[in-house]
């Protein structure tokens, strides 16, 4: 394309984090036929206010903010949101008690966790699609985009002690379910001493 | 001893006592607190340097260490799988351009 956006860098900066947004966008909306709309309109948006970018600057973060603003303008999440915030707000008293869990519950078996990269890759996509929300937002843009803390504070609009808080129980949440999933494949051995649910809860 | 005996000796707490006969002079608790910062990097220099030197020493968190980065590779791995359709990239383009030419006519 021509794409004579105004100082040309269009197609050097934004154009190559489309298989970036396009993931953002399937982690907003789980749908790939809502995520290819979203991904197209942000694209657009960008274009269209490519002077507002400073270039050379954090293009990713630029591009995940559009999509996600314009994800908000089209979709009513506020009921979800408020709860999932309640939910995070609320501070776990065992956090290092339950930090450990399925390292604890695996490591009879599989101490390196070899069993995670035996975990087809559609299935901890699937788990990670069916993390609530704001979990899985934290998820995608830390693990799936690697983006700083702060880049992600600000995308979601949060302070950015709450993506550490949500980060650490989205991925905690995402590790119990891929290790009953291989537990109930035979990917692991079943430990004789737990399952990942027994292990939620080490103080009962 | 059950495993939630185990657990409970593993991570008794000891915060506030760093001992100086411990990998990088802080507690297995504290290395435990900060250890998804220091994977992801977000540790200022001198922590990190002193997280490193506990999690990639220490008899009991080494393990963690290394059961934490094969989940992250697995996640990693899995992401990749998520790349942009070639139908919706072609379709992007084509958008821009006819919105470039729209805006220029």
């Amino acid at each position: 394309m021509s794409a004579n956006a105004p100082d040309g860098s269009f197609q050097d900066e934004a154009l190559p984090q489309m298989d970036a947004v396009y993931r953002f966008a399937l982690s907003l909306a789980r749908d790939p036929d809502r995520a290819q709309d979203l991904t197209q309109e942000t694209f657009l948006r960008a274009f269209r206010n490519w002077d507002k970018y400073t270039p050379g600057t954090r293009i990713k973060s630029w591009l995940f903010t559009i999509c996600r603003n314009h994800f908000l303008q089209r979709e009513e999440r506020t009921r979800r949101h408020d709860e999932i915030v309640a939910d995070a707000a609320e501070e776990d008293p065992n956090r290092i008690s339950r930090e450990a869990t399925v390292f604890l519950a695996a490591r009879g078996r599989d101490p390196e966790g070899e069993f995670w990269s035996r975990i087809v890759d559609g299935e901890v996509l699937r788990a990670i699609d069916e993390l609530p929300d704001e979990f899985r937002d934290v998820v995608t843009l830390s693990d799936l985009e690697e983006l700083p803390y702060q880049e992600i504070a600000e995308i979601l609009e949060v302070p950015v002690g709450t993506v550490k808080s949500r980060l650490y129980r989205g991925r905690r949440r995402l590790q119990h379910e891929l290790y009953d999933y291989a537990v109930e494949q035979g990917i692991i051995g079943r430990s004789t001493q737990s399952s990942s649910a027994d292990a939620k809860d080490p103080s009962t | 001893m059950t495993w939630t005996d185990e657990l409970r000796r593993l991570l008794r707490r000891r915060k506030g006592q760093p001992r100086n006969d411990e990998p990088g002079g802080i507690s297995c608790e504290e290395a435990a607190e900060r250890l998804f910062e220091w994977l992801d990097n977000e540790l200022d220099p001198n922590m990190e340097e002193r997280v490193g030197t506990h999690l990639e020493t220490c008899a009991r968190c080494y393990p963690w260490l290394v059961f934490e980065q094969s989940f992250r590779e697995a996640v990693s791995r899995a992401a990749q799988h998520h790349d942009v359709p070639p139908e919706l990239r072609d379709r992007i383009i084509a958008s821009l351009e006819e919105d470039e030419g729209m805006s220029s006519s």
